[in-house]
Protein backbone atom coordinates (compact mmCIF):
# COMPACT_ATOMS: atom_id res chain seq x y z
CA UNK A 1 0.00 0.00 0.00
CA UNK A 2 1.72 3.50 -0.74
CA UNK A 3 0.96 6.27 1.74
CA UNK A 4 2.11 9.76 0.15
CA UNK A 5 1.05 10.99 4.06
CA UNK A 6 2.18 9.68 7.39
CA UNK A 7 -0.35 10.24 10.37
CA UNK A 8 0.69 9.33 13.25
CA UNK A 9 -0.37 5.81 14.51
CA UNK A 10 -2.92 5.79 16.88
CA UNK A 11 -3.27 2.51 18.89
CA UNK A 12 -5.17 1.25 21.93
CA UNK A 13 -2.50 -0.30 23.82
CA UNK A 14 -3.16 -2.12 26.92
CA UNK A 15 -2.78 -0.52 30.61
CA UNK A 16 -1.55 -2.93 33.80
CA UNK A 17 -5.52 -3.04 34.62
CA UNK A 18 -6.70 -4.32 31.33
CA UNK A 19 -7.92 -7.29 33.00
CA UNK A 20 -10.74 -5.36 34.86
CA UNK A 21 -12.12 -4.55 31.65
CA UNK A 22 -14.88 -7.35 31.92
CA UNK A 23 -15.28 -10.41 33.85
CA UNK A 24 -13.83 -13.21 31.64
CA UNK A 25 -10.62 -11.04 31.74
CA UNK A 26 -10.81 -10.30 35.69
CA UNK A 27 -11.11 -14.40 36.22
CA UNK A 28 -8.86 -14.84 33.69
CA UNK A 29 -5.98 -12.68 36.23
CA UNK A 30 -7.48 -14.51 39.39
CA UNK A 31 -6.72 -18.02 37.48
CA UNK A 32 -3.07 -17.20 36.50
CA UNK A 33 -2.73 -15.59 40.00
CA UNK A 34 -3.32 -18.78 41.71
CA UNK A 35 0.80 -19.60 41.04
CA UNK A 36 1.72 -17.35 43.19
CA UNK A 37 0.34 -19.54 46.06
CA UNK A 38 1.48 -22.63 44.52
CA UNK A 39 4.80 -21.43 44.48
CA UNK A 40 4.79 -19.82 47.60
CA UNK A 41 3.60 -22.94 49.19
CA UNK A 42 6.43 -25.42 47.51
CA UNK A 43 8.68 -22.42 48.50
CA UNK A 44 7.70 -22.60 52.16
CA UNK A 45 7.65 -26.69 52.12
CA UNK A 46 11.52 -26.64 51.06
CA UNK A 47 11.82 -24.10 53.97
CA UNK A 48 10.60 -26.56 56.49
CA UNK A 49 12.43 -29.35 55.10
CA UNK A 50 15.70 -27.23 55.63
CA UNK A 51 14.95 -26.45 59.17
CA UNK A 52 15.04 -30.30 59.32
CA UNK A 53 17.61 -30.93 57.49
CA UNK A 54 19.87 -28.34 59.55
CA UNK A 55 18.25 -28.74 62.61
CA UNK A 56 15.88 -31.60 64.49
CA UNK A 57 12.63 -33.33 63.12
CA UNK A 58 10.60 -31.46 65.72
CA UNK A 59 11.73 -27.85 64.25
CA UNK A 60 10.05 -29.63 60.99
CA UNK A 61 6.72 -30.24 62.95
CA UNK A 62 7.12 -26.98 65.10
CA UNK A 63 7.13 -24.74 61.98
CA UNK A 64 4.01 -26.92 60.21
CA UNK A 65 2.08 -25.60 63.38
CA UNK A 66 3.44 -22.31 63.42
CA UNK A 67 -0.16 -20.11 62.93
CA UNK A 68 1.37 -17.85 60.16
CA UNK A 69 2.31 -21.12 58.03
CA UNK A 70 -0.52 -22.28 58.86
CA UNK A 71 -2.75 -19.26 57.79
CA UNK A 72 -1.09 -19.24 54.66
CA UNK A 73 -1.20 -22.66 53.42
CA UNK A 74 -4.99 -22.39 53.92
CA UNK A 75 -5.20 -19.60 51.54
CA UNK A 76 -2.91 -21.38 49.30
CA UNK A 77 -5.28 -24.62 49.44
CA UNK A 78 -8.30 -22.76 48.53
CA UNK A 79 -5.82 -20.91 45.61
CA UNK A 80 -4.83 -24.56 44.75
CA UNK A 81 -8.51 -25.97 44.67
CA UNK A 82 -9.60 -22.86 41.85
CA UNK A 83 -6.29 -23.75 39.83
CA UNK A 84 -7.77 -27.29 39.89
CA UNK A 85 -11.43 -26.98 38.99
CA UNK A 86 -9.90 -24.26 35.93
CA UNK A 87 -7.48 -26.50 34.95
CA UNK A 88 -9.99 -29.60 34.83
CA UNK A 89 -12.26 -27.69 32.98
CA UNK A 90 -9.89 -26.47 30.40
CA UNK A 91 -8.76 -30.02 30.52
CA UNK A 92 -12.40 -30.82 28.88
CA UNK A 93 -12.36 -27.19 26.70
CA UNK A 94 -8.84 -28.57 24.70
CA UNK A 95 -9.09 -32.62 25.31
CA UNK A 96 -12.66 -33.83 25.45
CA UNK A 97 -13.19 -37.62 26.47
CA UNK A 98 -15.28 -39.46 23.26
CA UNK A 99 -18.11 -41.23 24.71
CA UNK A 100 -19.45 -43.12 22.01
CA UNK A 101 -20.50 -40.54 19.14
CA UNK A 102 -20.70 -37.98 21.94
CA UNK A 103 -17.48 -35.83 23.41
CA UNK A 104 -17.66 -34.54 26.97
CA UNK A 105 -18.61 -31.10 27.92
CA UNK A 106 -15.69 -29.28 29.58
CA UNK A 107 -18.52 -29.13 32.79
CA UNK A 108 -18.51 -32.50 32.71
CA UNK A 109 -14.70 -33.14 32.54
CA UNK A 110 -14.59 -31.09 35.33
CA UNK A 111 -16.32 -32.84 37.71
CA UNK A 112 -14.96 -36.17 36.42
CA UNK A 113 -11.83 -34.62 37.56
CA UNK A 114 -12.93 -33.90 40.70
CA UNK A 115 -13.74 -37.20 41.73
CA UNK A 116 -11.35 -38.15 40.34
CA UNK A 117 -9.36 -35.75 42.66
CA UNK A 118 -10.61 -37.23 45.67
CA UNK A 119 -9.76 -40.75 44.18
CA UNK A 120 -6.28 -39.63 43.88
CA UNK A 121 -5.95 -37.73 47.05
CA UNK A 122 -7.20 -40.65 49.18
CA UNK A 123 -4.33 -42.86 46.86
CA UNK A 124 -1.68 -40.61 48.39
CA UNK A 125 -2.82 -40.26 51.99
CA UNK A 126 -2.76 -44.69 51.69
CA UNK A 127 0.57 -44.82 49.69
CA UNK A 128 2.33 -42.32 51.78
CA UNK A 129 0.62 -42.28 55.36
CA UNK A 130 -1.44 -45.09 56.08
CA UNK A 131 0.43 -47.92 54.55
CA UNK B 1 26.42 -17.15 23.56
CA UNK B 2 23.32 -17.18 21.35
CA UNK B 3 21.23 -20.28 20.16
CA UNK B 4 19.62 -20.84 17.01
CA UNK B 5 15.98 -19.79 16.66
CA UNK B 6 14.73 -23.15 16.22
CA UNK B 7 17.08 -24.42 19.47
CA UNK B 8 15.16 -21.77 21.80
CA UNK B 9 11.85 -22.86 20.36
CA UNK B 10 12.46 -26.72 20.65
CA UNK B 11 13.62 -25.47 24.75
CA UNK B 12 10.40 -23.18 24.86
CA UNK B 13 8.36 -26.27 23.60
CA UNK B 14 9.69 -28.50 26.28
CA UNK B 15 9.67 -25.96 29.12
CA UNK B 16 6.11 -25.71 28.37
CA UNK B 17 5.81 -29.22 28.28
CA UNK B 18 6.88 -29.39 32.47
CA UNK B 19 4.77 -26.65 33.04
CA UNK B 20 2.06 -28.24 31.79
CA UNK B 21 2.61 -31.83 33.43
CA UNK B 22 3.62 -29.28 36.74
CA UNK B 23 0.20 -28.31 36.27
CA UNK B 24 -1.54 -31.64 36.31
CA UNK B 25 0.24 -32.35 39.48
CA UNK B 26 -0.30 -28.96 41.29
CA UNK B 27 -4.11 -29.95 40.39
CA UNK B 28 -4.49 -33.59 41.17
CA UNK B 29 -1.37 -34.01 44.14
CA UNK B 30 -0.89 -30.12 45.51
CA UNK B 31 -4.15 -30.35 47.74
CA UNK B 32 -3.66 -33.39 49.36
CA UNK B 33 -0.29 -32.42 50.27
CA UNK B 34 -1.58 -28.85 51.66
CA UNK B 35 -4.72 -30.78 53.41
CA UNK B 36 -1.94 -33.38 55.57
CA UNK B 37 0.65 -30.35 56.55
CA UNK B 38 -1.69 -27.30 57.14
CA UNK B 39 -5.20 -29.09 58.16
CA UNK B 40 -4.65 -33.22 59.01
CA UNK B 41 -1.42 -33.05 61.60
CA UNK B 42 -1.52 -29.01 63.27
CA UNK B 43 -5.85 -29.90 63.82
CA UNK B 44 -4.98 -33.59 64.52
CA UNK B 45 -7.60 -34.85 61.74
CA UNK B 46 -7.25 -37.79 59.84
CA UNK B 47 -4.89 -39.10 58.91
CA UNK B 48 -2.82 -37.74 61.42
CA UNK B 49 -3.57 -38.74 65.07
CA UNK B 50 -3.60 -36.19 67.93
CA UNK B 51 -0.70 -36.28 70.78
CA UNK B 52 -3.27 -36.98 74.28
CA UNK B 53 -1.93 -35.72 77.16
CA UNK B 54 -3.79 -38.47 79.21
CA UNK B 55 -2.87 -41.09 77.54
CA UNK B 56 0.90 -40.93 76.77
CA UNK B 57 0.74 -44.70 75.72
CA UNK B 58 -0.78 -44.22 73.08
CA UNK B 59 1.20 -41.90 71.50
CA UNK B 60 3.09 -45.41 70.27
CA UNK B 61 1.59 -44.51 66.96
CA UNK B 62 1.53 -41.44 66.32
CA UNK B 63 1.62 -40.21 62.73
CA UNK B 64 3.35 -36.84 61.88
CA UNK B 65 4.02 -35.28 58.08
CA UNK B 66 7.50 -36.40 58.79
CA UNK B 67 6.18 -39.43 57.61
CA UNK B 68 5.69 -37.78 54.14
CA UNK B 69 9.42 -37.50 53.59
CA UNK B 70 10.64 -40.43 55.45
CA UNK B 71 8.26 -42.87 55.51
CA UNK B 72 9.35 -45.15 52.85
CA UNK B 73 10.74 -44.49 49.41
CA UNK B 74 7.36 -44.00 47.69
CA UNK B 75 6.30 -41.18 50.16
CA UNK B 76 9.72 -39.07 49.40
CA UNK B 77 9.04 -39.92 45.71
CA UNK B 78 5.45 -38.15 46.09
CA UNK B 79 6.91 -35.38 47.95
CA UNK B 80 9.64 -35.13 45.50
CA UNK B 81 6.87 -34.52 42.37
CA UNK B 82 4.61 -32.58 43.99
CA UNK B 83 6.55 -29.89 45.24
CA UNK B 84 9.17 -30.18 42.38
CA UNK B 85 6.41 -29.71 40.15
CA UNK B 86 4.00 -27.32 41.71
CA UNK B 87 7.21 -25.39 41.71
CA UNK B 88 7.85 -25.14 38.78
CA UNK B 89 4.14 -24.68 37.29
CA UNK B 90 4.08 -21.68 39.94
CA UNK B 91 7.05 -19.66 39.18
CA UNK B 92 6.69 -20.24 35.23
CA UNK B 93 3.46 -18.96 35.27
CA UNK B 94 3.51 -16.66 38.35
CA UNK B 95 6.57 -14.85 35.58
CA UNK B 96 3.99 -14.95 32.92
CA UNK B 97 1.39 -12.93 34.71
CA UNK B 98 3.86 -10.31 35.70
CA UNK B 99 4.74 -9.90 31.96
CA UNK B 100 0.72 -9.09 31.25
CA UNK B 101 -0.04 -7.08 34.03
CA UNK B 102 3.05 -3.97 32.59
CA UNK B 103 5.92 -5.85 33.31
CA UNK B 104 6.74 -7.13 29.72
CA UNK B 105 9.87 -4.97 28.97
CA UNK B 106 11.26 -6.79 31.98
CA UNK B 107 10.61 -10.57 30.71
CA UNK B 108 13.88 -11.78 30.58
CA UNK B 109 15.31 -10.71 33.54
CA UNK B 110 11.76 -12.20 35.29
CA UNK B 111 12.44 -15.30 33.66
CA UNK B 112 16.03 -15.22 34.52
CA UNK B 113 14.96 -15.08 37.82
CA UNK B 114 11.93 -17.51 37.76
CA UNK B 115 14.26 -20.23 36.75
CA UNK B 116 16.70 -18.91 39.21
CA UNK B 117 14.51 -19.78 41.94
CA UNK B 118 13.30 -23.16 40.49
CA UNK B 119 16.71 -24.24 39.71
CA UNK B 120 18.06 -24.07 43.18
CA UNK B 121 14.31 -25.10 44.73
CA UNK B 122 14.54 -28.13 43.00
CA UNK B 123 17.77 -28.84 43.98
CA UNK B 124 17.80 -28.28 47.16
CA UNK B 125 14.45 -30.77 47.72
CA UNK B 126 16.26 -33.59 45.93
CA UNK B 127 19.67 -32.98 48.26
CA UNK B 128 17.57 -33.27 50.97
CA UNK B 129 16.07 -36.20 49.85
CA UNK B 130 18.72 -38.23 48.40
CA UNK B 131 21.09 -37.48 51.48
CA UNK B 132 18.01 -38.58 53.65
CA UNK B 133 18.10 -41.71 51.57
CA UNK B 134 21.64 -42.36 51.31
CA UNK B 135 22.03 -42.21 55.36
CA UNK B 136 19.17 -44.52 55.69
CA UNK B 137 16.22 -41.82 57.14
CA UNK B 138 14.28 -42.67 54.13
CA UNK B 139 13.46 -46.09 54.59
CA UNK C 1 -47.54 7.61 16.16
CA UNK C 2 -43.63 9.08 17.43
CA UNK C 3 -40.85 7.92 15.87
CA UNK C 4 -38.46 5.88 18.47
CA UNK C 5 -34.69 6.89 18.20
CA UNK C 6 -31.79 4.74 18.90
CA UNK C 7 -28.39 6.82 20.20
CA UNK C 8 -25.25 5.82 18.47
CA UNK C 9 -21.83 6.99 20.16
CA UNK C 10 -19.08 6.45 16.99
CA UNK C 11 -15.39 6.70 17.68
CA UNK C 12 -14.19 9.37 15.25
CA UNK C 13 -10.46 9.69 14.27
CA UNK C 14 -9.80 11.94 11.08
CA UNK C 15 -5.98 11.86 11.17
CA UNK C 16 -5.33 14.84 8.86
CA UNK C 17 -7.64 17.03 11.71
CA UNK C 18 -7.63 15.49 14.84
CA UNK C 19 -4.99 14.82 17.17
CA UNK C 20 -6.95 12.68 19.11
CA UNK C 21 -10.50 10.74 19.01
CA UNK C 22 -13.53 11.65 20.31
CA UNK C 23 -16.81 10.21 20.00
CA UNK C 24 -19.82 11.76 18.35
CA UNK C 25 -23.36 10.91 19.20
CA UNK C 26 -26.12 10.40 15.99
CA UNK C 27 -29.92 9.99 16.75
CA UNK C 28 -30.81 7.13 14.10
CA UNK C 29 -34.57 6.08 13.77
CA UNK C 30 -35.32 3.04 15.41
CA UNK C 31 -36.58 -0.08 13.87
CA UNK C 32 -36.92 -3.19 15.79
CA UNK C 33 -35.08 -5.32 13.19
CA UNK C 34 -31.73 -3.20 12.41
CA UNK C 35 -28.50 -4.00 13.26
CA UNK C 36 -25.73 -1.65 14.49
CA UNK C 37 -24.38 -1.89 10.34
CA UNK C 38 -27.94 -0.56 9.60
CA UNK C 39 -27.58 2.51 11.81
CA UNK C 40 -23.88 3.07 10.67
CA UNK C 41 -25.21 3.16 7.16
CA UNK C 42 -28.59 5.09 7.97
CA UNK C 43 -25.81 8.03 9.43
CA UNK C 44 -23.58 7.91 6.44
CA UNK C 45 -26.24 8.36 3.88
CA UNK C 46 -28.75 10.45 5.84
CA UNK C 47 -26.74 12.52 8.55
CA UNK C 48 -22.90 12.69 8.04
CA UNK C 49 -21.25 11.46 4.88
CA UNK C 50 -17.94 11.46 6.29
CA UNK C 51 -18.03 8.45 8.78
CA UNK C 52 -16.15 6.25 7.87
CA UNK C 53 -15.72 2.03 8.04
CA UNK C 54 -15.26 -1.12 6.15
CA UNK C 55 -18.73 -3.33 5.56
CA UNK C 56 -19.52 -5.84 2.86
CA UNK C 57 -21.78 -8.07 2.81
CA UNK C 58 -24.14 -7.33 5.52
CA UNK C 59 -24.86 -10.72 6.77
CA UNK C 60 -21.61 -12.04 8.78
CA UNK C 61 -19.70 -13.76 5.44
CA UNK C 62 -16.94 -11.17 4.41
CA UNK C 63 -15.85 -10.17 8.05
CA UNK C 64 -15.18 -7.04 7.44
CA UNK C 65 -17.58 -5.30 9.40
CA UNK C 66 -15.52 -5.82 13.11
CA UNK C 67 -16.03 -3.13 15.73
CA UNK C 68 -15.80 -3.11 19.47
CA UNK C 69 -19.55 -2.48 20.29
CA UNK C 70 -20.10 -1.54 23.55
CA UNK C 71 -16.41 -2.85 24.44
CA UNK C 72 -16.61 -6.49 22.81
CA UNK C 73 -15.55 -6.92 19.54
CA UNK C 74 -18.27 -7.78 17.53
CA UNK C 75 -19.83 -7.69 13.37
CA UNK C 76 -21.89 -4.69 13.02
CA UNK C 77 -23.49 -7.07 10.92
CA UNK C 78 -24.74 -9.28 13.26
CA UNK C 79 -25.63 -7.28 16.54
CA UNK C 80 -29.11 -5.91 16.62
CA UNK C 81 -29.59 -2.82 18.14
CA UNK C 82 -32.74 -4.08 20.50
CA UNK C 83 -30.34 -6.22 22.16
CA UNK C 84 -28.59 -3.04 23.86
CA UNK C 85 -29.84 -1.01 27.06
CA UNK C 86 -31.71 1.99 26.39
CA UNK C 87 -31.12 1.79 22.50
CA UNK C 88 -27.79 3.92 23.45
CA UNK C 89 -24.74 2.26 21.47
CA UNK C 90 -20.84 2.94 21.36
CA UNK C 91 -19.08 1.79 18.47
CA UNK C 92 -15.22 2.06 18.60
CA UNK C 93 -12.66 0.52 15.99
CA UNK C 94 -11.28 -2.83 17.49
CA UNK C 95 -8.73 -2.82 20.13
CA UNK C 96 -5.44 -3.69 19.53
CA UNK C 97 -4.97 -2.63 15.61
CA UNK C 98 -3.70 0.58 14.89
CA UNK C 99 -6.74 3.17 13.58
CA UNK C 100 -6.51 4.74 10.11
CA UNK C 101 -9.68 6.48 10.13
CA UNK C 102 -12.86 6.48 12.29
CA UNK C 103 -13.45 3.10 12.58
CA UNK C 104 -11.45 1.23 10.23
CA UNK C 105 -8.01 -0.39 11.22
CA UNK C 106 -5.08 -1.21 9.45
CA UNK C 107 -5.01 -5.20 9.09
CA UNK C 108 -1.88 -5.58 7.82
CA UNK C 109 -0.24 -6.90 10.26
CA UNK C 110 -2.66 -9.86 10.22
CA UNK C 111 -2.76 -10.19 6.58
CA UNK C 112 1.44 -10.39 7.01
CA UNK C 113 0.65 -13.87 9.51
CA UNK C 114 -1.88 -14.86 7.46
CA UNK C 115 0.29 -15.49 4.21
CA UNK C 116 3.31 -16.29 7.09
CA UNK C 117 1.02 -20.12 8.15
CA UNK C 118 0.95 -20.82 4.15
CA UNK C 119 -2.96 -20.96 4.04
CA UNK C 120 -2.85 -24.00 1.40
CA UNK C 121 -2.52 -27.44 1.08
CA UNK C 122 1.45 -28.29 0.63
CA UNK C 123 1.81 -31.38 -0.75
CA UNK C 124 5.71 -33.51 -1.26
CA UNK C 125 4.69 -33.50 -4.71
CA UNK C 126 1.97 -32.39 -6.65
CA UNK C 127 0.22 -34.99 -8.38
CA UNK C 128 -1.35 -34.61 -12.46
CA UNK C 129 -4.95 -33.46 -12.81
CA UNK C 130 -5.74 -37.11 -14.57
CA UNK C 131 -4.91 -38.84 -11.02
CA UNK C 132 -7.91 -37.26 -9.70
CA UNK C 133 -8.35 -35.34 -6.39
CA UNK C 134 -6.76 -35.90 -3.17
CA UNK C 135 -9.73 -37.75 -1.60
CA UNK C 136 -10.84 -37.60 1.93
CA UNK C 137 -13.16 -39.38 4.11
CA UNK C 138 -15.72 -37.83 6.28
CA UNK C 139 -13.70 -38.43 9.40
CA UNK C 140 -10.88 -37.20 8.98
CA UNK C 141 -12.78 -34.00 7.49
CA UNK C 142 -13.93 -33.31 10.87
CA UNK C 143 -10.95 -33.28 12.80
CA UNK C 144 -10.03 -29.35 10.66
CA UNK C 145 -13.81 -28.53 9.60
CA UNK C 146 -14.42 -25.96 12.22
CA UNK C 147 -11.33 -24.40 11.70
CA UNK C 148 -11.79 -23.60 7.78
CA UNK C 149 -15.17 -21.41 8.91
CA UNK C 150 -12.50 -18.57 9.61
CA UNK C 151 -13.78 -15.68 8.04
CA UNK C 152 -10.84 -13.20 8.60
CA UNK C 153 -12.53 -10.86 11.09
CA UNK C 154 -10.12 -10.38 13.02
CA UNK C 155 -12.46 -10.30 16.09
CA UNK C 156 -10.31 -12.79 18.01
CA UNK C 157 -7.14 -10.29 17.64
CA UNK C 158 -9.36 -7.43 19.11
CA UNK C 159 -10.62 -9.86 22.24
CA UNK C 160 -6.93 -11.06 22.31
CA UNK C 161 -5.12 -9.39 25.83
CA UNK C 162 -1.70 -11.31 25.08
CA UNK C 163 -2.14 -9.76 21.27
CA UNK C 164 -2.92 -6.48 22.58
CA UNK C 165 0.47 -6.29 24.79
CA UNK C 166 2.55 -8.07 21.75
CA UNK C 167 1.68 -7.68 18.48
CA UNK C 168 4.60 -10.13 17.49
CA UNK C 169 2.35 -12.81 18.95
CA UNK C 170 0.60 -15.32 15.84
CA UNK C 171 -2.46 -15.04 17.64
CA UNK C 172 -5.72 -16.68 17.27
CA UNK C 173 -6.89 -16.77 13.60
CA UNK C 174 -3.74 -17.07 11.87
CA UNK C 175 -3.09 -20.36 14.31
CA UNK C 176 -6.51 -21.45 13.86
CA UNK C 177 -5.82 -21.72 9.85
CA UNK C 178 -2.92 -23.45 10.22
CA UNK C 179 -4.02 -25.70 12.95
CA UNK C 180 -6.47 -26.66 9.92
CA UNK C 181 -3.86 -27.28 7.44
CA UNK C 182 -1.75 -29.07 10.24
CA UNK C 183 -4.91 -32.17 10.58
CA UNK C 184 -6.18 -31.93 7.15
CA UNK C 185 -4.93 -35.48 5.92
CA UNK C 186 -4.33 -34.61 2.49
CA UNK C 187 -1.70 -31.91 3.61
CA UNK C 188 2.02 -33.15 3.81
CA UNK C 189 3.64 -29.83 5.01
CA UNK C 190 3.86 -30.47 8.54
CA UNK C 191 8.19 -30.11 8.47
CA UNK C 192 7.28 -26.26 6.99
CA UNK C 193 4.61 -24.70 8.94
CA UNK C 194 5.52 -26.61 12.57
CA UNK C 195 8.70 -24.05 12.23
CA UNK C 196 6.27 -21.42 11.85
CA UNK C 197 3.78 -21.83 14.73
CA UNK C 198 6.73 -23.21 17.01
CA UNK C 199 8.39 -19.97 16.94
CA UNK C 200 8.95 -18.27 20.06
CA UNK C 201 6.22 -15.96 19.39
CA UNK C 202 4.01 -18.11 17.87
CA UNK C 203 1.74 -20.14 20.11
CA UNK C 204 4.17 -20.10 23.70
CA UNK C 205 2.76 -16.46 23.71
CA UNK C 206 -1.08 -17.69 24.36
CA UNK C 207 -1.59 -18.10 28.00
CA UNK C 208 -5.35 -19.40 27.19
CA UNK C 209 -7.04 -16.22 28.20
CA UNK C 210 -9.74 -17.82 26.11
CA UNK C 211 -11.30 -15.16 24.76
CA UNK C 212 -10.74 -15.73 21.26
CA UNK C 213 -13.19 -18.62 21.34
CA UNK C 214 -15.78 -16.85 22.64
CA UNK C 215 -16.16 -13.77 20.62
CA UNK C 216 -15.64 -15.80 17.36
CA UNK C 217 -18.87 -15.33 14.75
CA UNK C 218 -18.45 -18.86 13.10
CA UNK C 219 -17.76 -20.90 15.96
CA UNK C 220 -14.16 -21.35 15.40
CA UNK C 221 -12.66 -22.72 18.38
CA UNK C 222 -9.05 -21.18 17.88
CA UNK C 223 -8.13 -21.49 21.85
CA UNK C 224 -8.45 -25.45 20.89
CA UNK C 225 -6.36 -25.03 17.90
CA UNK C 226 -3.17 -23.37 19.77
CA UNK C 227 -3.50 -25.93 22.75
CA UNK C 228 -3.45 -28.93 20.47
CA UNK C 229 -0.30 -26.82 18.21
CA UNK C 230 1.47 -26.52 21.95
CA UNK C 231 0.81 -30.09 22.52
CA UNK C 232 2.16 -31.30 18.97
CA UNK C 233 5.15 -29.22 19.80
CA UNK C 234 5.95 -30.32 22.79
CA UNK C 235 5.59 -34.16 22.05
CA UNK C 236 7.89 -33.74 18.61
CA UNK C 237 10.56 -31.65 20.87
CA UNK C 238 10.46 -34.36 23.34
CA UNK C 239 10.30 -37.11 21.12
CA UNK C 240 13.43 -35.67 18.69
CA UNK C 241 15.45 -35.09 22.21
CA UNK C 242 14.80 -39.18 23.42
CA UNK C 243 15.06 -40.05 19.79
CA UNK C 244 17.72 -38.03 18.09
CA UNK C 245 17.77 -39.74 14.85
CA UNK C 246 14.31 -40.94 14.45
CA UNK C 247 11.53 -39.23 12.66
CA UNK C 248 8.76 -37.33 13.97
Amino acid sequence: MAENKHYPELRKRLTPGWWTANRHYAMYMVREWTSLFVALYSLIFIYGLSLWATGSRADFLNFLKNPAVIGFSLVALVFTMYHAATWFYLLGAVAPVKIGRSKTKPWQALILNLILLVIVSYLAIWLVVLR
Amino acid sequence: MKMETHKVAKLHAILWGIFSLGGMIAAFLLPVMIYMTAIAYPFGLWPFSRENPACPSCLTLVRDPSLLVTGHLLGALFVFVTIAGSLFHGIFRFQSALTEVGLLKYRRALEAVGYFIIFVGIIVLAYYLIAWYLNGTIT
Amino acid sequence: MSQEIATIRVTRYRPEKDSQPFFQEYKVPYRHDMVVLDALNYIKAELDGSLTYRWSCRMGVCGSCGANIDGEPKLTCASFLHEFKDRTITVEPMSHFPVIKDLVVDMEDFMEKLVKIKPWIIRKKDSLVEEGEYRQSSKELDRYQQFSSCINCMLCYAACPIYGLNEKFLGPAATALAYRYIEDSRDQGKDIRFPIVHEIEGVWECTLVGECSVVCPKGVDPMLAIQRTKILGATNAIKSILMPRGGR
